[in-house]
């Protein structure tokens, strides 16, 4: 049976009335994460993972991933309107949209924005449709070995391709192993780095960590750049959505060029921020006409968007296919599906095709309810920003403990949270990145595993790495990406990633 | 110090004290994963031989931070925080560690109410009846949300013990 008559079943599952309702419940809670302050896509994710325990998990990873998908077009709506981008991978798109919406065309901007959005979310699930099963089939192969290599060239890509500085990123993704590890340990089942102290037997969640380092840091820095909404404001007009929409065709070719760009960066784990970048850079340099770029050129909102989300899609791809997540959100939505029950990875697709092509149905659906219902909602979620932060901040920081709490019915993690918000606030200001740290997390485990039973396997000799064609060339394009930055020096693209960071830090 | 008389921290200062505390705790994980056993035994490697691995790589990467910071540091001059954009955080912060010691003593959803209460009265500078609505309907929500919706318990205090909700 190919692909196409998998993604059809997929769709008579999740047509339904119920499960049409919980799109439309992810994609509204995603866009209010994606609009709020200090509440972005991973953060929403965590919050709402404890509430799914006892849902099926067809209908909870629709609600989650729906979320993801509304938090990326929330991200963008401020970034129009108000010069803040939600998410830090919308910050490319305050560039050219925040000008046009001020001119008076925020329709314009807005239709833009999510039209090209939902073009490369649907490019990006188009790939996982036809790469997914290939890519699961070729990991079928893999042994312990050959996980290690893939875990490791997740990691080395990390550290090559992000634009802070490689040993930092090195810090922060070896802390995250360590907090995966503290607790019991699975093959021997003795405690490791607890330090004597009884609650952190259990381990330390990397929800926890998440609502932190996101939540409670993201909060910490919007108090002290002491926001100020100066929103434009925006109704919607049905004849400037149709406007726009006439001129969608003259952008083909950034179109094109963005998915292109975001569909490699979402695989690689480089994540939509830098995709976004890369796209508007790219975009401003092949335009015959620079002038427009930083006042509203269409061009520049489109690129950074398609990019944006067609890299948020296909992040889900080495998710699925090989159990390891492309952004920090993507490794949330697999903790959630390891405690779930569900291992991801080659397996997951001859053990559960109907939950996988459920979720990548669901995908084709989802980001199409999301652009009418952000399109239609619009002003409702630009007046929630006009809530004092007063009100709005104290609510998210209650919301954030409470959840927090819901994880294990532990008050000591209460403490935990506070103790990585002040972490994640000191990460942020000194250009730590953080979705290595939880990418580790998250994987410290497996990785751990896969580790040491190839050790045991080849009787504690790193050799076992090398040992035949397969593993050999994993680990040498993992070599490959660690040593990127010293190529890319050489052609000249690493000043492009390095500004790409330099403006994410602000956010 | 001289900058804290000055009234601020400097970025330099403060990479330095954070490289310091990641090398700290590298050097924590790798004495604490040398008590469980970093070695081989007969069912293979202890259970100390990963971490330790990991708590050696965070004291390299701290290291090279440290000497970059020192050596090859090229945010001269920069400013991490000053006492007029430190006071809104800790006006922001100190609130958030009183909600939790009073959650602990009296329950999430009392905590919730007084801290939403505090924040609105004294920060937003509302009246307090508007505060106290406030506070009232989002403890509220949580309630309806939490505890009906999702069936999910939230920690509960006295308080709630003499109002019957359980």
């Amino acid at each position: 049976m190919g692909n196409f008559s998998y993604l059809m079943d997929g769709f008579s599952t999740i047509i339904t009335g119920h499960h049409i309702l919980i799109m439309i419940i992810g994609v509204m809670l995603g866009i209010l994460v994606g609009v709020l302050p200090g509440l972005g896509a991973p953060n929403g994710v965590s919050l709402l993972l404890p509430l799914t325990f006892t849902m099926d998990p067809i209908s909870a990873i629709i609600l989650l991933s729906c979320m993801y998908w509304g938090a990326l077009f929330g991200g963008s709506t401020t970034s129009i309107l108000f010069n803040i981008p939600g998410e830090p991978s919308s910050v490319a798109t305050t560039f050219d949209g925040y000008p046009m919406a001020k001119n008076g065309q925020a329709t314009r901007a807005l239709t833009l924005a999510f039209m090209s959005a939902g073009i490369g979310a649907l490019a990006g699930v188009i790939m996982i449709t036809l790469l997914s099963t290939w890519v699961a089939g070729f990991a079928l192969q893999f042994s312990s070995p050959e996980f290690f290599a893939v875990y490791f060239l997740a990691f080395a890509s990390f550290i090559g391709m992000s634009g802070n500085a490689p040993a930092k990123t090195l810090v922060t993704m070896m802390l995250g192993f360590a907090f995966a590890t503290v607790g019991m340990d699975t093959i021997s089942g003795g405690l490791r780095l607890t330090f004597g102290i009884p609650d952190l037997i259990k381990g330390v969640s990397f929800l926890v960590a998440v609502m932190g380092l996101f939540g409670i840091g993201e909060l910490l820095l919007t108090t002290e750049e002491g926001l100020r909404f100066d929103g434009i404001k925006a109704r919607v007009r049905i004849v400037d959505v149709l406007n726009a929409l006439k001129e969608m065709p003259r952008y083909s070719w950034s179109i094109l060029r963005s998915t292109v760009i975001g569909i490699w960066m979402g695989i690689t784990p480089a994540g939509p921020t830098a995709a976004s970048f890369m796209s508007y850079g790219l975009a401003r340099r092949f335009a015959r006409d620079k002038s427009q770029f930083g006042k509203g050129d269409p061009r520049g909102i489109v690129s950074p968007e398609t990019a944006d989300h067609s890299a948020g899609t296909a992040a889900l791809l080495p998710m699925l296919a090989l159990g390891v997540p492309g952004s920090a959100t993507a490794a949330v939505m697999m903790g959630g599906l390891m405690i779930w029950g569900l291992t991801p990875g080659p397996m997951l697709f001859i053990d559960r095709p109907d939950f996988v092509w459920g979720l990548i149905a669901s995908m084709y659906l989802g980001n199409v309810v999301a652009v009418v219902l952000v399109l239609a909602t619009v002003p409702i979620y630009a007046s929630i920003l006009r809530v004092p932060f007063s009100i709005v901040g104290p609510v998210i920081v209650a919301i954030i403990f409470s959840g927090a709490y819901q994880i294990a019915n532990s008050t000591f993690d209460m403490w935990l949270v506070l103790g990585f918000g002040i972490l994640g606030y000191l990460f942020k200001k000194l250009d730590y990145p953080i979705a290595p740290l939880v990418l580790a997390m998250v994987l410290g485990d497996k990785a751990e595993d896969a580790f040491r039973q190839s050790m045991l396997m080849s009787n504690g000799s790193l050799s076992i790495f090398w040992s035949n064609p397969l593993v050999t060339g994993i680990m040498v394009l993992g070599l490959l990406m660690l040593l990127w930055p010293v190529f890319a020096n050489a052609v000249g693209v690493h000043n492009l990633r390095r500004r790409a960071a330099r403006h994410s830090a602000k956010v | 110090m001289a900058e804290l008389q000055k009234g601020y921290v400097s970025r330099k200062t403060m990479e330095i004290v954070t490289t310091l505390l990641t090398g700290g705790v590298g050097i924590a994980i790798c004495i604490e994963s040398w008590r469980s056993g970093v070695g081989w035994n007969e069912t293979g490697p202890e259970p100390g031989y990963f971490p330790f691995i990991v708590g050696s790589l965070v004291i390299l990467g701290s290291a090279v931070t440290l000497l970059r910071t020192l050596f090859f540091y090229n945010h001269e001059g920069e400013i991490f925080l000053d006492i007029e954009r430190a006071k809104p955080v800790l006006g922001f912060f100190l609130p958030i560690v009183a909600f939790i010691v009073i959650s602990l003593l009296l329950g999430l959803y009392v905590g919730t109410a007084l801290y939403i209460l505090g924040s609105m009265k004294w920060q937003g500078g509302y009246r307090w009846w508007v505060s106290a609505c406030a506070a009232l309907a989002v403890s509220a929500l949580f309630y309806l949300v939490f505890e009906v919706g999702f069936q999910v318990p939230l920690l509960k205090g006295p308080i709630e013990g003499w109002l019957g909700i359980y």
